[in-house]
């Protein structure tokens, strides 16, 4: 699992995660999601290279997101794959954080 | 699952009650996959159930208490729908431990409604949720000295 950041225009924080966020997946990113949440105030987490996401990985993206937006800011998850769409909307985050699959709307979104 | 030479993924897997053990379980899974042509979205689906299934173990049927044991097994059988398509085939993972007796099923069978807001989002209780969501066929059944989770995923239809 890998995670890296970038600052995009308008103050947004993109966040690329990569791999399987299973358990051992959630641990790797756990530290740095906190850490980015903790300073972001719009925050896009580029989900296009996850591969996997089981709860405890939800759990490691949507309580930073709680942060974020805890503090007025806001998320969008962007461009999940077909079953980890259908695993954050099965878990019910999927109405709570807006979720898109064109960047354009993402950063709009956040604007 | 026995007889198909020695490239063949062990029938059986056996980990120790804690989360570390867990990624364990990913290599097999595919070694599995890997033998019965699972299509990619079946896998992701299994590693989801066990992950939940094996998590849920952990930290409620045995509480936090590392170096218990719990098994894994996985057998191939005829599908419910077996009777409309003769080809259809289920792969079956049957999870057992030594826990209190725990029917994580049950605590749903009234599903707590979806958060409304993120301030609401609680750690846990998604895991229930995901298994009837994904898993094809999923019941429990108290053991003697433990608990049997069995969870089905359909392979051809």
């Amino acid at each position: 699992m890998q995670i890296s950041t970038e600052e995009l225009p308008g103050g947004i924080t993109r966040v690329a995660l990569d791999g399987r966020m299973d358990i051992a997946g959630a641990a790797v990113v756990d530290l740095k999601m906190n850490l980015i949440a903790g300073s972001a105030k719009k925050l896009l987490v580029d989900l296009r290279k996850v591969t996997f996401l089981g709860s405890m990985g939800l759990s490691a993206i949507v309580f930073p997101a709680r942060a974020v937006k805890s503090r007025g800011g806001k998320v969008v998850l962007f461009a999940p794959n077909e079953m980890v769409e259908s695993v954050l909307k099965t878990s019910g985050i999927g109405t709570l954080i807006p979720v898109c699959h064109e960047l354009d709307a993402a950063i709009a979104e956040l604007g | 699952m026995t007889g198909h030479g020695p490239s063949s993924p062990e029938p059986r897997l056996t980990l120790k009650s804690q989360l570390e053990d867990l990624t364990r379980v990913w290599p097999w899974v595919e070694a599995i996959a890997a033998r019965y042509s699972v299509p990619p979205d079946t896998q992701f689906a299994i590693q989801l159930c066990l992950e939940e299934a094996l998590s849920n173990i952990i930290r409620h049927g045995y509480q936090g208490q590392a170096d218990q044991p719990i098994s894994i097994a996985c057998t191939v059988e005829c599908a419910p729908a077996a009777v409309e398509n003769e080809h259809a085939a289920e792969l079956v993972f049957t999870v057992e431990d030594h826990a209190p007796p725990f029917d994580p099923l049950a605590r749903s069978a009234v599903p707590a409604p979806a958060p409304a807001s993120l301030q609401e989002l609680q750690p846990s209780g998604r895991g229930i949720r995901l298994m009837r969501k994904f898993a094809g066929r999923l019941t429990w059944q108290q053991l003697p000295n433990g608990n049997r989770l069995t969870m089905g995923f359909v392979l051809t239809r």
